[in-house]
C-alpha cells in the first residue's frame, strides 16, 4: 500500500491504516521526542499524543509536504508543549516547597543516556545532551533534527517552516553555543 | 586542559552522536494509543482537561473582574446625590424631625 493510499484510509478513520502508520513511524516520532525531552517516559507520552493528534487532524493534511515532515512538525510541537508544561509544574513545585506545602524536593534530572549511542561514546554523548538541554528551543530542535535524525537543511526547513539559510544560521548558532557551554563545562571540571 | 586538547575534547563530544541508532518505544505502542483515545473520549476527562487549560482559567478570572467592575460602575451611576437625598427628606418630614438651632431656643415664644 502506498503512503497516499494509507493517508486516504486514515482520513476515513480506518483502524488498520492507523495501526500501520503508527508501526511505520513510531521509531521516528519516539526518537525525536526522546532526543528533545531526554526522558523515556515523557517521550512515550509525547509519541502517543503526536499520533492521536495526527489521527484527529489528518483531514487538514493536504499533501503539500511529505507525511513524515508533517508528523515531525506535530512531534516537535508536542515536545515543546511538554517542556513548557513541565517547567510550569517545576516552578509551581518550587514555590510550594518554599511555603512548605510540598515535601517533594525539586531535583535536577540524572544524566541522559540515549539507547542508540555506542558504549564507547556514551559518556561524551551524555555530556553533549546535557549541553543541548541548555540551548534555546529553536536551536535545540534544529540540532536534534540534523544531528540525531539526520535530516537535511531543506527537510528541517520544512518541519520548522523556515528557509534553508535560516536553518543554517540556527545550526551555526547552536554549534557556537554548544562549544561555549562545553568549554565552560570542562573548565569547571578541571577546577573541581 | 590545554587549548588544543580542549578543542579536541569538545570536537569529540560534538561528534559523539555520529552513527547513532534510532531508539524505539516499548512494544504494543498502538494498543496503548488506542486505550488512551478511549479514555479521552470520556466526557468528564474532556471537560476537566478543557477547564484545566490556562487560557480557560484566565478567561474565567478576567470575566469575574469585568463583571465586578461593571457592577461597581453602574452602581455609581445610579447612586446620584438627588435620588439619595429624596428618601431622607421624606423620612424627616414624615416623622417631623426638625434640627433646632440656638436661635430657636433663645427666641422661643411663651
Amino acid at each position: 500500500m502506498t503512503e497516499t493510499e494509507l493517508i486516504d484510509l486514515l482520513k476515513k478513520r480506518d483502524r488498520a491504516a492507523f495501526k500501520q502508520i503508527v508501526e511505520t513511524w513510531q521509531g521516528m516520532v519516539y526518537n525525536t521526542a526522546l532526543s528533545i525531552l531526554q526522558n523515556a517516559e515523557d517521550a512515550e507520552d509525547v509519541t502517543q499524543e503526536a499520533f492521536i493528534q495526527a489521527f484527529e487532524s489528518v483531514a487538514k493534511f493536504k499533501g503539500e509536504s511529505k507525511f513524515s515532515t508533517w508528523l515531525y512538525r506535530i512531534t516537535v510541537s508536542k515536545a515543546m508543549d511538554h517542556i513548557r508544561r513541565k517547567k510550569r509544574k517545576k516552578r509551581f513545585a518550587f514555590i510550594e516547597s518554599l511555603y512548605g506545602t510540598n515535601d517533594k524536593m525539586v531535583v535536577d534530572p540524572p544524566d541522559f543516556f540515549h539507547p542508540g549511542v555506542s558504549m564507547e561514546r556514551k559518556e561524551n554523548a551524555a555530556i553533549l545532551f546535557k549541553a543541548v538541554e541548555q540551548l534555546p528551543p529553536n536551536q535545540k530542535t534544529a540540532f536534534v533534527l540534523n544531528k540525531i535524525e539526520g535530516l537535511s537543511y531543506n527537510e528541517i526547513g520544512g518541519v520548522m517552516k523556515i528557509s534553508d539559510s535560516a536553518v543554517d544560521a540556527l545550526l551555526q548558532r547552536a554549534k557556537g553555543n554548544l562549544k561555549k557551554i562545553l568549554k565552560d563545562y570542562f573548565a569547571m571540571m578541571n577546577k573541581g | 586542559m590545554e587549548g588544543e586538547s580542549l578543542n579536541k575534547k569538545i570536537d569529540e563530544v560534538l561528534n559523539s552522536t555520529d552513527g547513532i541508532q534510532q531508539a524505539m518505544p516499548r512494544p504494543f505502542l498502538f494498543t496503548r494509543i488506542e486505550a488512551r483515545m478511549q479514555e479521552e473520549k470520556n466526557i468528564w476527562s474532556r471537560i476537566s482537561s478543557f477547564v484545566a487549560r490556562p487560557v480557560v482559567a484566565f478567561a474565567c478570572v478576567f470575566s469575574i473582574i469585568i463583571i465586578n467592575a461593571g457592577v461597581l460602575w453602574f452602581s455609581d451611576i445610579s447612586a446620584t446625590p438627588g435620588t439619595q437625598q429624596a428618601p431622607e427628606i421624606a423620612t424627616a418630614d414624615e416623622y417631623n424631625q426638625v434640627n433646632y438651632t440656638l436661635y430657636d431656643f433663645e427666641n422661643a415664644k411663651p
